[in-house]
C-alpha cells in the first residue's frame, strides 16, 4: 500500500524527517518497508495486517498519525454546492437483502461531462500506483485510496426504471463484467440490479451494460457497506479479486459510505466536472448493534505488566475515535464502525500498548512455577541419535511427500493423499521413508560421492480407525566404500554385513537379548535373500539389506544400494534397557576350532541352534567361512570357534574335551555335518 | 676348580675341602660381575638370565638346590642370608640389562611421519535444522520449559478455528493448506499442538513445541513447502507481555550473541493479543550495511504475543483467570542466519557435501 507524505498532511499535521515517521508508525504496529522519493513527493510503501482495513488509505493513516503525535485530525472536507431536483426524485435505492447489504447510499450527478481530472489529482494517483482513466473513473479511485470506501458510478441513463434494488440473484440470471466476462449467477451473489436485472456483482465488479462512457451524462454513484463473508465467497467463486473485493472482505465501514459520496459529490463540483443533485438517496434499513466495551484498568496491569495513566489511556483511545467514559474501575468503550476489529477490553489493551509503545514496557522474567515434564521417549531418541552419529552416518531429512507410484512400490498400507498436491511427484503422505532415501542417495551418486551415508529421523503416514497415525522410522542408507580409502587403509565396498553389524549397534541399548533374524516377508523392494528383517518379542524392528537392482536400474543407480528401516516407535518403545553389572570372570575363556564342512542348505543359524545349550558354553562364532578350491560344490567350509568360560576357576583339558565332543556329536546327529578336526 | 663346577655340589662336601659359605658366594658374585661387566644387548640379557635364573639350570636354581637346601642346619641362616642377597642383586641387574634392551630396540626403530594423516573415520554430521533445535533447546530447558511434537496431520479446528482465526477470513488463505481428502490437513504451524496441551495439562505451563510444518509453496531459494518450526508458550495466573519480553531477549542474546537487542513490533496474528513481531539487531554488521539485513541494521526474527483469551477458552481454561504468552519461528530460517545458509533446499537434498558441513 503506497501512501503519499502529502496527502497525509491534509489531515494532520507532520513536522517530522519521513524517515521518523516511518519509525515511528512501524512501531506502532504499521510497517513501513520502504520509504521513496519521487518526482519531489515522499512515498511510502507499507505492508499492513489484514486486520487492519481502516488504515489502508490516507485518511485512516492520517488517524494512526494523530494518535502518535496526540495532534488534531482534519476530516476532508464535504462542502459541495448543489442544484436541481432532489436526488431522491431521479433515482431510487431499495435492498431486498438487509444481511448482505447492510448500507447502500446513491448520489445522482447530471450534466457529467467525460474530461481529464485535474494534474493534482492525477499525479497524486500515479504516484499512488493508480492510471488514471477518466474523471468519474479517477474520482472513485482517488476517494477509494483516501478515505477507503469503494464505490461504483453507474450510467444512470442505462438503469431501468432508474432503480437500484440490491438483492441475490435469480438462478438462470447472468451478467457481463467489466472485463467482459459473461457471470453465471446464483441465489449464492448478491447483486445490485436495476428494475429488470442485475447490473453490477455487488462489492466486486460492475456490469458492461451500466458502465460509464464518453456518452454518459447523469450518473448514479454508489457507497455502500457489504457484509464481507458475502463478498469474500463471490470473489473466490468467481477468482475475481478487486480494489473492492479487497477492502469489503477485510471489512469496510457503513459511516464512511455517505462520507465518500459526499466527498466525491464535493471534488466533482469542485473540478465543475458535473452537476450534483441535492441530498442522498441513503436505503439504511438497520444501523447494526455496535457492543459497549468494557475496559478494566487492572487488566491493563495484568496483560502488559505496567500501569498506564488514565490521561494516556484516554488520550489515545480519544486519537484513535474512540469516545472512551471513565468510572471508578475504568472505562466503558462504545465500539466504533470504524474499528470492527476492536470488540473486546483486550483489544483496546492492545490499541493502549502499541500507541503508548512495546519499547515502553520493561522486559521481566517470568517465576518458574513448576517442574518440565519429562518429553516422552527423549533418553531413547538421543542414545539412537548419538549411536547413529557415531556409525558415520550423516543426518539427513528428507520431504515427507512421495508420488502415489512410489507408494504403491514401497509401501504396504494405502498412503494418505493430498486434495492440493505441490506435484504428482508429491501426490500423497509418504507410507515408506525409503523411496525418500533412495531419492537422496541417488541424488549423490549424480554427483560422484564414492562414501555415502545418510540417515533420517522422521515419520512414515497412516490412516487409523479414528484418524492418523505418524510412526517414527529411523532409515538409513550407503553406499560406496565402507570406509574412504587411505595410505594407510585400502577400500572396501560396503556390503549386507556392514549394515547388519550397525543395526546391532543400534539396537542393543534397547534389547536384554539379541533379536531374531526374519527371512520370511522381506519386502520386494529389498533384493531377494539379501536382505532380512529383525524381531524380538514377537515386534519386527526393522527391515534391511540391498535395494533390489531393478528398482535401482530405474533410478539409473548402477552400484549397489543398501537401506534399513527402524521402526522406532517399537524400539523406543521396549524403553532403554537398564544395564546390570554381573561377575566377571576371574580366568581366562578357553576355546577349540572345529573345521566344518557345510551343506549350502545350512545356514549359521541353524548351526548355533544345533549347538543349542551346553554348560559353561560362552559363544559360537564363525572363524572362517570359505567357498571354492578344495570345498565341494554346493558346500561351504566352516571354520567355527567355540569358547567356554567358568567364572571362577579354570576349565580343565578333560572338561573341555569332553564339550567339544558332545559339541561334534550333536552337529553329527542334528545336522549330520562331521567336523574334519 | 671353576666356580660353576663347585655350584654343583653339596655344600657340605665343599667345606669339608675347606671351602667357607662366604667365601662361595664372594667367588659367584665376581663371576656375575665379570658376566655383566659390559652392555648388555637384547640377546646377551636373555643370555645372562637363563644362566643365572633359568628354572631348571641357572647358577642360583643349582645353589638353592645343592648349598643352602643341603646345607647343615647350624650353616643355614648364613647360606640362606648369602644365597638371597646375590639372588636380589642378580634379579635386578638382569631387569635392569631387559630395560635397558628394549629401550634400545624402541630407538633403533624407524621414526614416523606424523605428518601423514590418520586414515579416515567417519563421524556423522547433525543437520543443521536439528542443531539450531538443540541450541535453542539447550536455552529453554533451563527455564522450565518442557518439549513436545505433537501430529502433524491435524483438523481445521486444531489447526485454525481453536487459534481463533474465523473461518471466513483471508488469513485462512494466506496460510497456504495443504488439505487431505477428508478435509484433514497438514499443520501450517505448530500452534495447534499449543491447544492439545493446554487441553489435556493444567497450567502453570512452559513448553517449545517444533516439528515439520507445510505450506502450499512452491519450492525455491526460500520456500519450502515443508519446513521446520518452533514455538514456545507459557500459560499461568501472572504472565505479562513484559515477561514475553524479558524471555525473547535472554533467548535471542543466547542464540545470535550477547550484542543482540531485540525490537518489539505490533502486529496481527488471530491467536494472540497484543501481538507483536520481533526484529533482531543484525548480527552480521554492526552499521546496518550488509545484504542480510538487506541495509536496515534489523533482522526480523520471530512473531510473538499475549495468548487471545478465546484460544485460552476454545482450549478449556478461563481466560478470567490465566493468561499467556506464545512465540514462534522458522528454525530452517535460524539455521539459515546462523550457519550462513542461502538456500532453503539445501536442507532437504540429502546432499553430503552440504551436510558434511555440520559434523
Ligand atoms: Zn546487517
Amino acid at each position: 500500500m503506497r501512501i503519499l507524505l502529502s496527502w497525509l498532511r491534509d489531515f494532520v499535521e507532520i513536522k517530522e524527517s519521513p524517515r521518523e515517521l516511518a519509525d515511528a508508525l512501524t512501531m506502532a504496529g504499521m510497517a513501513v518497508d520502504a520509504v521513496e522519493s519521487e518526482a519531489g513527493e515522499t512515498v511510502f510503501e507499507f505492508d499492513i495486517t489484514s486486520n487492519r482495513p481502516d488504515a489502508m488509505n490516507h485518511f485512516g493513516m492520517a488517524r494512526e498519525v494523530a494518535a502518535i503525535y496526540r495532534r488534531p485530525l482534519r476530516a476532508p472536507s464535504t462542502a459541495c454546492a448543489e442544484s436541481g431536483p432532489p436526488a431522491a426524485s431521479k433515482a431510487s435505492v431499495a435492498i431486498q437483502d438487509p444481511d448482505g447489504c447492510v448500507r447502500y447510499v446513491g448520489r445522482v450527478f447530471t450534466d457529467v461531462e467525460a474530461r481529464p481530472s485535474p494534474d493534482w489529482m492525477r499525479r497524486r494517483l500515479e504516484l499512488c500506483g493508480i492510471r488514471s482513466i477518466n474523471n468519474l473513473a479517477d474520482l472513485t479511485n482517488y476517494v477509494l485510496l483516501e478515505i477507503g470506501q469503494p464505490t461504483h458510478a453507474f450510467d444512470l441513463d442505462r438503469l431501468a426504471g432508474a432503480a437500484i434494488v440490491v438483492r441475490r440473484a435469480r438462478h438462470g440470471e447472468t451478467l457481463v463484467t467489466l472485463d467482459g466476462e459473461e457471470r453465471d449467477l446464483t441465489d449464492g451473489h448478491l447483486t445490485i440490479c436495476d428494475a429488470e436485472r442485475p447490473v453490477a456483482l455487488a462489492g466486486v465488479m460492475g456490469g458492461q451494460a451500466s458502465e460509464i462512457t464518453a456518452e454518459t451524462r447523469n450518473v448514479l454513484l454508489e457507497a455502500a457497506w457489504f457484509r464481507p463473508s458475502v463478498i469474500r465467497n463471490a470473489a473466490r467463486g468467481f477468482k475475481l479479486f478487486t480494489e473492492a473485493s479487497h477492502r469489503f472482505e477485510r471489512g469496510a465501514d457503513w459511516n464512511a459510505a455517505p462520507r465518500a459520496a459526499d466527498r466525491i459529490a464535493a471534488l466533482l463540483a469542485r473540478t465543475g466536472l458535473g452537476r450534483v443533485l441535492p441530498g442522498q438517496v441513503d436505503c439504511f434499513p438497520q444501523q447494526p448493534r455496535l457492543s459497549l466495551i468494557r475496559l478494566e484498568r487492572t487488566h491493563i496491569r495484568r496483560h502488559l505488566g505496567i500501569q498506564v495513566d488514565d490521561a494516556e489511556v484516554e488520550g489515545i483511545l480519544s486519537a484513535l475515535g474512540f469516545e472512551p467514559s471513565s468510572d471508578k474501575s475504568g472505562w466503558s468503550v462504545p465500539a466504533v464502525s470504524h474499528r470492527l476489529d476492536v470488540e473486546r477490553g483486550i483489544d483496546l489493551i492492545e490499541e493502549v500498548a502499541r500507541i503508548h509503545g512495546f519499547a515502553n514496557i520493561p522486559a521481566t522474567l517470568p517465576l518458574v512455577g513448576a517442574a518440565p515434564e519429562p518429553t516422552p521417549q527423549a533418553a531413547e531418541d538421543a542414545r539412537m541419535r548419538a549411536a547413529v552419529r557415531g556409525l558415520g552416518y550423516d543426518e539427513t531429512i528428507g520431504f515427507a511427500f512421495i508420488s502415489s507410484d512410489e507408494a504403491g512400490r514401497f509401501g504396504s498400507d494405502d498412503p494418505v493423499s493430498l486434495r492440493n498436491p505441490l506435484s504428482q511427484l508429491w501426490d500423497v503422505m509418504r507410507n515408506s521413508a525409503v523411496p525418500t532415501m533412495v531419492r537422496a542417495l541417488e541424488w549423490n551418486l549424480r554427483r560422484n560421492q564414492p562414501f555415502v551415508r545418510l540417515a533420517e529421523f522422521g515419520r512414515v503416514y497412516r490412516r487409523s480407525e479414528a484418524s492418523y497415525e505418524e510412526p517414527g522410522v529411523l532409515t538409513l542408507g550407503a553406499t560406496g566404500t565402507a570406509r574412504q580409502a587411505s595410505w594407510a587403509e585400502p577400500a572396501r565396498e560396503v556390503g549386507f554385513y556392514d549394515i547388519k553389524a550397525d543395526i546391532a549397534v543400534l539396537l542393543a541399548p534397547f534389547l536384554a537379548n539379541a533379536p531374531s533374524i526374519v527371512t520370511e516377508g522381506v519386502p520386494t523392494y529389498y533384493r531377494k535373500k539379501h536382505a532380512a528383517g529383525l524381531r524380538s518379542d514377537g515386534e519386527l524392528l526393522a527391515w534391511f539389506g540391498e535395494l533390489d537392482p531393478e528398482l535401482a536400474r530405474e533410478r539409473k543407480i548402477r552400484q549397489p544400494v543398501w537401506v534399513a528401516e527402524i521402526f522406532l516407535d517399537k524400539v523406543y518403545g521396549k524403553g532403554l534397557r537398564r544395564p546390570t553389572h554381573g561377575k566377571l570372570a576371574k580366568v581366562p575363556a578357553v576355546s577349540r576350532d572345529f573345521s566344518l564342512l557345510v551343506p549350502d542348505a545350512i545356514d549359521f543359524a541353524s548351526i548355533t541352534e544345533a549347538v543349542g545349550e551346553m554348560p559353561d558354553l560362552d559363544s559360537v562364532e564363525p572363524a572362517e567361512v570359505f567357498r571354492g578350491k578344495n570345498v565341494p560344490d554346493g558346500s561351504y567350509s566352516l571354520l567355527l570357534r567355540v569358547w567356554w568360560q567358568r567364572l571362577d576357576e579354570s576349565l580343565t583339558d578333560e572338561e573341555v574335551n569332553e564339550f567339544a565332543a558332545e559339541l561334534r556329536s550333536r552337529l553329527q546327529s542334528r545336522l549330520g555335518i562331521t567336523t574334519r578336526t | 676348580m671353576s666356580i660353576e663346577h663347585k655350584t654343583g655340589r653339596p655344600i657340605g662336601e665343599l667345606i669339608r675341602e675347606g671351602e667357607d659359605p662366604e667365601q662361595l658366594y664372594g667367588e659367584l658374585r665376581a663371576a656375575f660381575e665379570r658376566d655383566c661387566s659390559e652392555a648388555l644387548t637384547a640377546q646377551q640379557g636373555q643370555a645372562l638370565r637363563d644362566r643365572w635364573l633359568g628354572r631348571r639350570s641357572g647358577l642360583l636354581s643349582a645353589t638353592n638346590d645343592h648349598w643352602l637346601k643341603a646345607a647343615p642346619r647350624e650353616l643355614k641362616p648364613v647360606v640362606g642370608k648369602l644365597q638371597n642377597l646375590l639372588r636380589r642383586d642378580v634379579e635386578a641387574a638382569v631387569k635392569a640389562a631387559a630395560e635397558a634392551a628394549a629401550r634400545e630396540q624402541v630407538q633403533a626403530e624407524p621414526e614416523l611421519d606424523t605428518t601423514l594423516p590418520g586414515p579416515g573415520r567417519a563421524y556423522g554430521a547433525v543437520h543443521p535444522v536439528r542443531l539450531a533445535l538443540e541450541e535453542v533447546l539447550d536455552i529453554f530447558r533451563p527455564l522450565g520449559y518442557s518439549v513436545a511434537e505433537g501430529p502433524e496431520i491435524e483438523t481445521f479446528f486444531y489447526n485454525f478455528e481453536a487459534l481463533n482465526f474465523p473461518p471466513d477470513h483471508p488469513a485462512v488463505d494466506e496460510m497456504d493448506t495443504l488439505f487431505l481428502e477428508d478435509g484433514a490437513l497438514l499443520r501450517t504451524h505448530t500452534s495447534p499442538c499449543q491447544i492439545r496441551i493446554m487441553e489435556s495439562e493444567s497450567p502453570p505451563l512452559r513448553y517449545v513445541v517444533h516439528g515439520k510444518v507445510y505450506r502450499n509453496d512452491t519450492p525455491d531459494a526460500t520456500h519450502s513447502p515443508m519446513f521446520h518450526q518452533l514455538e514456545m508458550f507459557a500459560v499461568d495466573e501472572s504472565i505479562t507481555f513484559g515477561d514475553l519480553k524479558g524471555t525473547l531477549e535472554h533467548f535471542v542474546r543466547r542464540f545470535f550473541g550477547p550484542q543482540t537487542q531485540a525490537r518489539f513490533r505490533p502486529s496481527f496474528f488471530p491467536f494472540t493479543e497484543p501481538s507483536a513481531e520481533v526484529d533482531i539487531t543484525c548480527p552480521f554488521c554492526s552499521d546496518g550495511a550488509c545484504r542480510i539485513c538487506k541495509q536496515t541494521g534489523f533482522i526480523e526474527v520471530l512473531g510473538c504475543g499475549m495468548i487471545d483469551p478465546n484460544v485460552l477458552r476454545n482450549a478449556g481454561l478461563d481466560p478470567e483467570r490465566y493468561q499467556g504468552f506464545a512465540a514462534g519461528f522458522g528454525l530452517d530460517r535460524f539455521a539459515m542466519l546462523k550457519y550462513n545458509i542461502d538456500d532453503i533446499l539445501l536442507m532437504y537434498q540429502g546432499d553430503s557435501r552440504f551436510l558434511r558441513q555440520f559434523r
